[in-house]
């Protein structure tokens, strides 16, 4: 492995990590809290862990700023698109 | 792009005006691409389900524990693919091969687990035109398993093409391979929460 993409933090305690979140993620079901703040605890657990993977195992953090727009883009339309049409199904 | 990135990547890959191999950019804009697809279905499904108000008595009767076990396995599969990457870009012909091909497997096994799951929930009556849920179900973790069985079929190439005289010209491409692996363990990342936890 080149030394700009060389791990900082070790691949298996990633995997650690992302096993352990997984966990946690589960273990939310179950927890003595409402539903919407379980919910959004389960998605910001699933979102660290997708950051986990893009970080150290896709090495983006390594990548120029041109990957980060290719990416960035589709990510943020996709996500405008379902927030811009919410209202108009929640409160039809 | 200096000459041994160039020596690496091969010609007809490497430009000097973006400094990156012009497969490590092609694989990028293709997962661009895949995030529209599987963006535009999620977001689909969030609107359908806030629509429908929940689908929580339809969400009761999907296989969390197999779910859980095809999480475990998918994302052990990102482990050894960039475990794969490392080696290659080590020159370690003989490990990159043993991880690509414990990718492999770990792929089939992910197909074999959800396959296990559809045949329960088929068996119980819930099929593609049982309900909306179902449908969104279906499709989803459909397209994502065609994703997984296209990873497996790249894996199990390169692997088979590694053992061979192409190697030198090659071994680049584990880390493309893998960007996509990873991606599709970033989509199933997001879908067990949305179709079995939430």
């Amino acid at each position: 492995m080149s030394s700009a993409t060389k791990p900082s933090v070790g691949y298996l305690t990633i995997w650690v990590w992302l096993i352990v979140l997984l966990g946690v993620g589960v273990a939310l079901l179950a927890a003595p809290v409402s539903k919407t703040l379980a919910v959004t605890l389960i998605f910001t657990v699933a979102s660290v862990k997708a950051f986990l993977v893009l970080r150290h195992y896709m090495h983006v953090r390594h990548q120029p700023l041109m990957i980060y727009v290719i990416i960035g883009v589709p990510v943020l339309l996709a996500i405008a698109l379902t927030l811009v049409l919410i209202p108009d199904i929640a409160f039809r | 792009m200096s000459s041994v990135a160039i020596a690496e990547h091969g010609d007809a890959e490497s430009r000097e005006f973006t400094a990156q191999p012009l497969g490590r950019i092609g694989v990028w804009w293709f997962l661009a691409s895949e995030i529209m697809v599987f963006g535009g279905l999620i977001g689909s499904y969030i609107l359908s389900r806030v629509a429908a108000g929940g689908w929580a008595a339809e969400r009761a009767h999907v296989n969390t524990r197999i779910a859980i076990i095809n999480t475990i396995v998918l994302v052990t599969s990102s482990f050894t693919i960039v475990k794969a990457h490392a080696a290659a870009e080590a020159d370690n012909r003989g490990q990159a091969r043993r991880f690509m091909l414990l990718t492999v497997i770990l792929g089939c096994m992910f197909l074999c687990f959800k396959g296990y799951e559809y045949s329960i929930e088929i068996e119980h009556g819930f099929t593609p035109a049982t309900s909306l849920f179902w449908s969104f179900y279906y499709t989803m973790t459909g397209l994502h398993g065609l994703h997984v069985l296209i990873g497996i079929i790249i894996n199990l190439s390169l692997f088979l093409l590694a053992g061979g005289a192409a190697w030198p010209r090659i071994k680049h491409r584990v880390e493309y391979a893998g960007l996509y692996w990873h991606f599709v363990d970033v989509v199933w990342i997001f879908l067990f929460p949305l179709l079995y936890l939430a």
